[in-house]
């Protein structure tokens, strides 16, 4: 098993950040989302048991852990998707930029705009291309067609769409390969300016070249967003995230910068499955 | 092959069974395959075929309406009973085996119809001395005919075929009886100074006979034989009154007489081509009412002139060869007028004669040339001609089922003409289009299927029903449409799925009520009811959703702190049941008062007032009625729409930070479209071919208004009131026939139509 597992470990160790000798220390990045003892359940089963981590700004985080761990559910709590879910409870507190998001008061629509989410099949609404990107927009109730015209621009182009789908703006979404589509996603996500952008397996559905392109995506968003990610795919958690937490049963086993739980776990369960002993 | 040498490969260790059984279930497993393939595929074709048979059945049933109608010359042979006199009338029974020709010298001739074998001669008893001046026909059906003399007396005759059944069949003992005699005398006097008849009118009215004439020196006399029958012993007494009616103006010398079977009207031809009418429903204070000049071409002469059966349209044919209708209609001043109505094909000689048929608006036309035309009034069309031969043809006589024509030339030779003319009534623009009929003022729309009289004329004009029906579907769908959908997009979008499974099943098992009791309600109990209450109808209207609002407002500033924990979410709508419940309760009880205090105490009568016709069975009722007939369709089809919107996309949406409204009305609304479309449409569908609601709810009255408080008939109402006591063949049970095709159309356009516009949507809006 080991030495099947060799290569892989040997292709991660090479996908890491070149940056290895200054390390990115966690403790010493500014935080953005903070949660605090979160406990969730759905109905009696309970999924989330207990996480708190911090996830810094303007930096990649991967959740990583087999299926089922709860990575998803825990990402879906970062903008209330989970709300959605009738028998759905939580306990516990997140808080973006200081607020608990959880409070009463918040007002979940304007969390989500801020807290944006792709999903990993890409879900273009039934519009065209430029439609799909103004739509936020428009929900925020912009109507100035100068204005629309221009973030979606700068919206495809910082998705790196612009220039396969500036000719047929007005084509229906539908008309783009996969790749394209979760970019237009994406593009779609990022027009509203938010300041978190989460991934739920934005890849998974995709063959390597448009994973290639998503991944170079990541990297260059991250300039400007924080992003949470959540892969199942190791080597890309190892290429493109710069911290990584990871689940099991819903419990967070270890979370720290990319380098040392690719490199250095200090958790048993964590090399294991990080060299694919598990899972 | 492959396969099965590696099945049987594994076949000697595996779990599965070995190579011979899994051949024989290979085997088995493709004549299931084929069996079902088959199977599903004729049953396929059968639900198709049976389809198109209903169609084929409906359109066979319609076609014979559509096939022209011919005529055909069969026979010539010279006059029966000699070629020596003029034939002045002549006319054929309804089974087209016995004729009658009246002549100039006094006789009555009957005869075969095909070959002009005489069968029996009657003399009649008219002095040898007199001559013969002026001759008449009555309506054919009377059967009855008058000679006028020179010496100022008359004679009515009529002519009785005696028809009786033996062993060897159909057998004749015709003769002629005189119904108005003077004492002993068949001839009955008109002036008692011998002046000259020179052109008579004759007619059978409810009172009795009247004989109309035009005297030498241009007098114009009216003789009334009043019948009346004695109640003791049923003995008829005839009375006979003499009038002295105004002259024509301007000498003109009267041409043609016509009374009508009323006893009210009196028209006149004259030398000049002028109608006069006479208002004779006081003979002895008749007065000369209009005067109308009745041919258009210049210089030209009217050469004939008839009514048509029931006495109400007059045709006049010129010597221009034009055939056109005149009515007496009412002017602003309520003053009758001759007023032309409209033309038919005209002949290229001089009309001769114009034949009205026995039973029918129809009516025959010849001319100088020999040419014989059949005609139709009311669907203004020329049915048939048949040229038969090239001499003038002064005389034309029409069979009692205007089956057979017998033209007569001016050499006395008679022409026998087949007539196949079942269904003259239908065309084009009398069944779509504004037609003048009898009676009316103007041009109008129409369905008046059957009536008491005999010389009723049929309106047969489909726009009526047609408009009847989309009024209904429209009204109901006003209702449906805005519930269903609202109601549907609630329960699979906001409901908890609890709640949902208890109101889906519900709604749905709606659609299982029979429409034969929604319509008892609705038109037994709903109508009077809203009649009773009709403020509540609309206070309702406006107070429903104010109260909904205001619920709505008081729960989530108020009341929500406290009681939102005990409800579950998606459970919020069970509040409104007593809101609407008391809504309900409220709008009615408060219905006597906002009747008192803004519409005098009655709502009913302040709307007649106003000028809105308020029928009990009405169009709103019909809404509400029809509308909770369609509203489990339109729903169930809308919620399954909805429901069905991938969760994706509404997560997509949501995340994006909108509302969950927003994301109904951008995202879901727009994905469901197809789905919300084509209930609509089957909905509609429904509407369109409802039958039992509409026929109890609606007063079937065939009105062309879109007016809220009045009933309408429709397509299916108007099919399964009128079939069963339509004639089986006749035109109006094949324009009954036409109008199921049309409502069959008229689905099929629609359904059809849908379909594409839902395709097309789908193609654009469908996600994965």
């Amino acid at each position: 098993m080991t030495e099947r597992n060799e290569p892989i470990t040997h292709g991660m160790s090479s996908a890491l950040p070149d940056s290895g000798g200054e390390r990115l220390k966690l403790s010493r990045q500014k935080p953005c989302i903070e949660v605090d003892k979160l406990n969730l359940f759905y109905g009696s089963t309970q999924a989330l048991k207990s996480i708190s981590l911090t996830i810094p700004e303007k930096r990649v985080t991967a959740f990583i852990g087999p299926s089922g761990c709860g990575k998803s559910t825990l990402l879906r709590c970062c903008n209330r998707m989970n709300d959605l879910i009738d028998t759905c409870r939580i306990e516990g507190e997140i808080r973006l930029d200081g607020q608990n998001i959880y409070a009463p008061t918040i007002d979940v629509a304007e969390l989500r705009r801020k807290v944006g989410m792709v999903f990993q099949k890409p879900n273009p609404f039934p519009k065209t291309i430029y439609e799909n990107v103004a739509y936020g927009l428009r929900i925020q109730g912009v109507k100035d067609r100068r204005v629309l015209d221009e973030v979606v621009e700068k919206s495809l182009r910082r998705a790196a769409l612009w220039d396969e789908v500036k000719d047929r703006l007005d084509a229906n979404a539908f008309s783009l390969s996969g790749g394209q589509q979760q970019r237009l996603v994406i593009a779609r996500a990022i027009a509203i300016e938010p300041e978190v952008i989460l991934l739920d397996e934005p890849a998974s559905a995709l063959d390597p070249i448009s994973t290639a392109k998503i991944e170079e995506l990541i990297f260059e968003l991250k300039e400007e967003f924080t992003i949470v990610i959540v892969t199942h795919n190791m080597q890309q958690a190892a290429r493109v995230s710069d911290f990584t937490a990871y689940l099991y049963l819903g419990e967070l086993v270890e979370y720290d910068d990319t380098v040392t739980i690719f490199t250095n776990p200090k958790q048993q369960a964590t090399e294991d499955y990080i060299t694919g002993r598990y899972g | 092959m492959n396969d099965t040498a590696r099945s049987e490969a594994q076949s000697s260790g595996g779990f599965l069974p070995d190579g011979d059984a899994r051949r024989r279930l290979r085997r088995w497993r493709g004549v299931k395959d084929h069996f079902a393939r088959y199977a599903v595929g004729t049953f396929g074709v059968g639900v198709i075929i049976a389809l198109a048979l209903i169609f084929v059945y409906l359109f066979s049933e319609v076609v014979p309406m559509l096939r022209p109608a011919g005529a055909s010359l069969e026979g010539s042979f010279a006059a029966p009973g000699g070629v020596d006199t003029e034939t002045r009338y002549v006319t054929v029974n309804r089974h087209l085996d016995l004729a009658v020709r009246y002549t100039t010298d006094r006789r009555a001739i009957f005869f075969l119809p095909d070959t002009g074998t005489i069968t029996h001669e009657v003399g009649l008893p008219l002095p040898a001395d007199a001559e013969v001046t002026a001759f008449t026909f009555a309506e054919p059906r009377t059967e009855l005919v008058a000679y006028g003399l020179d010496d100022g007396r008359a004679l009515v005759a009529q002519h009785r075929y005696n028809e009786r059944f033996s062993q060897t069949g159909r057998q004749y003992r015709p003769d002629v009886v005189f119904p108005v005699m003077d004492g002993d005398d068949a001839l009955t006097v008109v002036d008692t100074e011998g002046r000259a008849i020179e052109t008579i009118g004759l007619q059978r009215g409810p009172g009795g006979v009247s004989i109309a004439a035009a005297l030498g020196d241009g007098s114009v006399r009216l003789v009334r034989f009043q019948e009346t029958t004695s109640f003791m012993t049923g003995e008829v007494t005839v009375r006979r009154v003499v009038h002295e009616l105004p002259r024509l103006p301007q000498n003109a010398l009267a041409t043609r007489i016509l009374l009508d079977i009323t006893g009210a009207h009196m028209l006149v031809g004259d030398d000049r081509g002028f109608l006069h009418y006479y208002d004779i429903r006081r003979p002895e204070r008749a007065t000369l009412v209009h005067s109308k000049r009745v041919i258009r071409g210049e210089g030209a002469e009217v050469t004939a002139l008839d009514y048509v059966l029931g006495t109400v349209s007059i045709i006049v044919g010129g010597s221009d060869g034009s055939v056109s209708q005149y009515m007496l209609v009412r002017d602003d001043d309520n003053v009758n007028r001759i007023t032309f109505v409209r033309d038919f094909a005209p002949h290229r000689a001089a009309v001769t004669q114009v034949m009205p048929e026995y039973i029918r608006k129809g009516f025959a036309t010849a001319d100088t040339s020999g040419l014989v035309q059949i005609h139709y009034s009311t669907s203004a069309r020329t049915v048939a001609r048949e040229q038969v031969g090239d001499r003038p043809l002064p005389v034309i006589g029409i069979a009692a089922r205007a089956n057979a024509i017998i033209a007569v030339d001016d050499n006395e030779r008679f022409h026998y003409v087949d007539v196949r003319n079942p269904h003259p009534e239908v065309s084009i623009r009398a069944l779509w289009g504004r037609v003048w009929y009898e009676g009316r003022s103007q041009p109008e729309f129409v369905w008046q299927s059957s009536s008491a009289t005999d010389e009723f004329e049929g309106k047969f004009s489909l726009m009526p029903l047609t408009l009847g029906t989309l009024k209904a579907a429209f009204y109901a769908m006003l209702f449906a449409m805005p519930l269903a959908i609202a109601g549907a997009i609630y329960s699979a979008y906001f409901m908890s799925p609890k709640l949902r499974g208890l109101v889906k099943p519900s709604i749905e098992v709606m659609e299982a009520l029979p429409t034969v009791i929604l319509g008892f309600l609705a038109g037994l109990w709903l109508a009077p009811f809203v009649e009773g209450h009709l403020p509540s109808v609309f206070s309702l209207l406006l107070l429903m959703p104010l109260f909904m609002l205001i619920t709505a407002f008081v729960w989530t500033t108020v009341l929500a702190p406290f009681v939102r924990q005990f409800v579950p979410p998606g459970w919020e709508s069970a509040v409104l049941i007593p809101v609407v419940l008391f809504t309900g309760w409220f709008c009615v009880s408060l219905s006597p008062y906002i009747e008192l205090w803004f519409f005098n105490g009655d709502m009913r009568q302040w709307l007649t007032d106003v000028g809105i016709t308020y029928d009990q069975r009405n169009a709103l009722v019909v809404g509400v009625a029809m509308g909770f007939a369609v509203i489990p369709t339109i729903y169930s089809i809308t919620e399954d729409a909805v429901f069905n919107v991938p969760k994706h996309l509404t997560q997509g949406s949501l995340a994006l930070g909108a509302t969950p409204w927003q994301t109904v009305t951008k995202v879901v609304l727009l994905t469901a479209s197809p789905g919300i479309f084509s209930a609509v449409m089957i909905g509609f569908g429904r509407a369109v071919g409802e039958t039992m609601i509409v026929l109890m709810a609606t007063g079937n009255s065939p009105v062309m208004n879109f007016n809220i408080f009045e009933g309408m008939r429709t397509l299916s109402a108007n099919i399964a009131v009128e079939m069963p006591e339509a004639a089986v063949g006749g035109t109006h049970y094949r324009i009954l026939f036409l109008a199921a095709l049309v409502l069959f159309v008229l689905t099929f356009v629609l359904n059809t139509a849908a379909e594409l516009v839902r395709d097309r949507l789908r193609k654009r809006y469908s996600s994965l």
